[in-house]
């Protein structure tokens, strides 16, 4: 790390002003931390198109990585060399989550935001034969019994906003651990659990078959796709929770290609096919700088400390 | 039935046509290179889709589909190293077969098994999707305890001695529990290596146990002065290996159908369980593993029965049954498909030419599949000592590039010795293999089980799919056994 710092203002003082106009020289790489084909992957590739498309010349690739919860990959991105040719998705479990369970080389303070391209928004629902079908009967619910809510993986995302749900509303629920979301969605419409927390585009076909019913969305306000599915603020819950889609990098880049890097996401989250392209995969596009960014990663990394807390998972792969 | 004539008719344009072509036999190369599998394949292609129309696109990734998991038996078969984790039970017979000099009998058997295998599934696909979907839904923990469970069996009568196949089996189980605990999350034996937080990696485990294990064994034959001549012949099977096959044809088609419809199972387990059918019922189960068709034709008709499969709870139901079928469904909502019930209704030409686009790609898998047997046979014409040491960089090569993480080379090296220890002292690396893709599947529903029941053990003893499993697992450890006693008692009679 030290070292890397150290390379990159050596670079930076014998090459005074080239930087900017220099860069990029060489393809970029993008460290995904998952396995091909996800939605932070593909995601990814189309970030990585459009950059190639707004700036001819460019070249970006996309490289996977997966493993550990996607702490492998963050770990490659945030320890490289800090030149602004290695970038990482920067997903929520990884950089958020992850480092609080213990076991990473990384932790928030590591990492470089360069923007935030996307939010996933998220929906509770009730799945296939569940003894609730809104907002007040699941509550209601859950006061007799701890309603069964599958996740997609013990520590991950959605098994913290889960809890962090229960947490604020106080009420009890029983998280039911799968491998991955899809293993999830599958034992929701079979009826084996009786919630799970999901996107909204994923929501809405099984909403239009009646595989699934909305509950409640974690937004301040309620959103276009289930115009009538309430919020847990307008409950009176003080609960909002989203996942997101970002790029960071590691720590100690030199300011002007920073510069060139930010602007660049900047470009490619206004760019119009950009915008067609993810709305299409339901995708929420939005646009948030680095320290935006940054800030909001640190809002949920406090929550997930206090719901690890509760659960007693803090630290226990260290 | 003039619409769906309609609907087909895009499939004919020329750009379709040819793009369903050039998926299949990318997907073919793809799977035929270890290390390279048919998830990378669809994954790598989807943004190639965007610009395309919906029935394009994704005929064109259910074509590398397809081809790729048909593409692994190829260096399955010639240098015993599984290009795809659904092709390490074609090892079992491909590879004996071609070390006798007949690799394009063993290459023919095993394209026309995928061929049956893919065309039986997706007729099953095109009739019957929307009624068997529900299958997918009623499994449970309990119920996928019991599959696996069920699965395990196999090792019993996969290894010739009982006892050296039931260590390999607990040992394959031990170590499939490396990694983040599947319910509390927590890593255990990892020795806070970060590159096993997700356990062994499987792709090189199974390249270490099964390619570089053999690697080292005919090494040492090299050094014996035993070189081992191989010569290639021929391309179709013969009308005797059809015959024998007829049965594991069949069945391994159905199986893989069945299996393919559950989701999270995949080929992988297909391939092994309609291996074991096979052997169980033939009228020669001692053939099998020394190089004989219906082995082949077992586990290449279940493992391509699978694709097709496969696509029956993703396009009924929107679930995906593997990862493939996951990053489909990304490429179907991408083109704004939300794949479900509801698909059927909204855009039936979508779902007829997915129909249709399977049956084409299956009919190109095997139009190319034999075209280029010749091409791949001549790979073992190099010079032993050369293949070898190509399948060792082989070995390497294909072990980093599926995940990038340095910790895998020393996974594949790892079971590469191990394999090589088992092979010479007589325990079964299949056993070990099945351990490996079971294990985990019949951890993580126990614990999920008891979980949601609050430690109810009865709970895995009830509802008609749990029990049907657990007779079948009864039936595959006790009847062998049951059948030597009688055939024992028969023999003593006369005395």
């Amino acid at each position: 790390m030290k070292k890397a710092i150290s390379l990159a203002a050596l670079v930076a003082a014998t090459l005074p002003g080239a930087a900017l106009a220099d860069f990029p020289v060489r393809p970029i790489q993008m460290i995904v931390p998952y396995a091909a084909g996800g939605s932070t992957d593909l995601t990814v590739r189309i970030v990585a198109e459009t950059l190639e498309r707004l700036y001819p010349g460019t070249t970006a690739v996309v490289r996977n990585q997966p493993g550990g919860g996607g702490g492998i990959g963050t770990s490659a991105a945030v320890n490289a060399r800090s030149d602004g040719y290695t970038l990482g998705a920067g997903a929520q479990g990884p950089i958020a989550i992850l480092p609080h369970l213990g076991g990473t080389d990384y932790s928030i303070d590591d990492v470089e935001f360069v923007g935030l391209y996307a939010r996933s928004l998220q929906v509770m629902v009730a799945c296939a034969n569940a003894p609730f079908d809104d907002y007040d009967s699941f509550i209601a619910s859950a006061a007799e019994r701890a309603p069964q809510i599958g996740n997609s993986g013990a520590g991950g995302a959605n098994h913290i906003s889960a809890e962090a749900f229960a947490q604020a509303a106080g009420i009890a629920v029983e998280s039911i651990p799968f491998g991955g979301s899809s293993e999830a969605r599958t034992a929701c419409i079979g009826g084996h659990i009786h919630a799970m927390v999901a996107s909204p585009a994923e929501a809405l076909s099984a909403v239009d078959s009646n595989q699934m019913t909305p509950l409640f969305v974690m937004e301040d306000e309620r959103i276009d796709l289930f115009p009538e599915t309430p919020t847990a603020v307008e409950k009176g819950v003080d609960f909002t929770w989203s996942s997101y889609k970002g790029i960071i990098a590691p720590k100690g880049i030199d300011d002007a290609t920073l510069n060139w890097l930010r602007t660049a996401i900047a470009d490619v989250v206004a760019d119009p096919q950009f915008i067609e392209v993810m709305t299409e995969m339901g995708e929420f596009v939005t646009y948030e700088d680095g320290p935006a960014f940054e800030a909001r990663v640190r809002r949920d990394g406090d929550m997930a400390h206090s719901v690890l807390d509760a659960l007693d998972m803090l630290g226990v792969n260290n | 039935m003039m619409e769906t004539i309609a609907y087909l008719a895009p499939l004919l344009q020329p750009q379709v046509f040819g793009i369903i072509a050039l998926g299949v036999l990318g997907g073919i190369l793809i799977g035929a290179l270890p290390g390279l599998t048919a998830t990378m394949g669809v994954a790598l292609l989807i943004p190639l889709t965007f610009g395309m129309s919906p029935v394009m696109g994704l005929n064109m990734l259910i074509g590398i589909y397809i081809g790729g998991i048909y593409g692994g038996c190829v260096s399955s078969i010639l240098l015993r190293t599984p290009g795809t984790p659904a092709s390490a039970a074609t090892v079992l017979d491909g590879y004996p077969m071609a070390a006798r000099g007949e690799a394009g009998r063993a290459l023919g058997m095993a394209t026309v098994a995928s061929t049956i295998g893919g065309l039986i599934a997706a007729v099953v696909l095109a009739t019957l999707a929307p009624q068997l979907a529900g299958i997918a839904l009623k499994f449970g923990a309990a119920e996928y305890f019991a599959l696996a469970l069920f699965g395990l069996t196999i090792i019993a009568s996969l290894s010739g001695d009982l006892l050296k196949g039931a260590i390999s089996g607990v040992l394959g189980i031990l170590i499939s529990t490396v990694g983040a605990d599947p319910i509390a999350g927590v890593m255990r034996y990892t020795f806070g290596i970060q590159g096993f937080a997700s356990g062994f990696a499987f792709t090189p485990a199974l390249i270490g146990l099964f390619a570089l294990s053999e690697v080292f064994t005919q090494i040492e034959r090299m050094a014996k002065q035993e070189p081992a001549v191989v010569l290639v012949k021929g391309r179709w099977p013969s009308r005797q290996d059809m015959r024998d096959s007829k049965g594991a044809l069949v069945r391994g088609s159905l199986i893989g159908t069945l299996i393919g419809i559950i989701p999270g199972t995949g080929s992988g387990t297909a391939s092994w369980i309609s291996y074991n059918e096979a052997r169980r019922s033939s009228k020669t189960p001692e053939k099998f593993g020394t190089g004989y068709a219906p082995g082949i034709a077992a586990t290449e008709s279940a493992n391509n029965a699978v694709c097709a499969a496969a696509l029956i709870p993703l396009l009924a139901l929107g679930i995906p049954g593997d990862v493939v079928t996951a990053v489909l469904m990304g490429g179907l909502m991408i083109q704004g498909l939300a794949p479900g019930p509801m698909l059927f209704q909204t855009n039936p030409d979508v779902i007829v030419g997915i129909f249709g686009g399977t049956f084409l790609a299956t009919i190109f898998m095997f139009v190319f599949g034999m075209a280029l047997i010749p091409v791949f046979a001549r790979i073992l014409m190099v010079p032993r000592r050369l293949l070898t040491m190509s399948i060792v960089i082989f070995c390497y090569i294909g072990a980093f590039s599926i995940n990038l993480n340095p910790v895998d080379l020393y996974t594949m090296v790892g079971f590469g010795v191990l394999g090589w220890g088992m092979q010479k002292f007589g325990f079964s690396q299949a056993a070990l293999c099945i351990a490996l893709i079971l294990g985990p599947m019949m951890e993580s529903n126990l614990r999920r089980g008891m979980l949601q029941t609050g430690d109810n053990i009865l709970a895995f003893i009830s509802g008609p799919i749990t029990l049907f499993f657990l007779g079948l697992a009864l039936f595959s450890l006790f009847g062998p056994v049951i059948a030597r006693h009688l055939a024992q008692a028969r023999i003593h009679k006369p005395n």
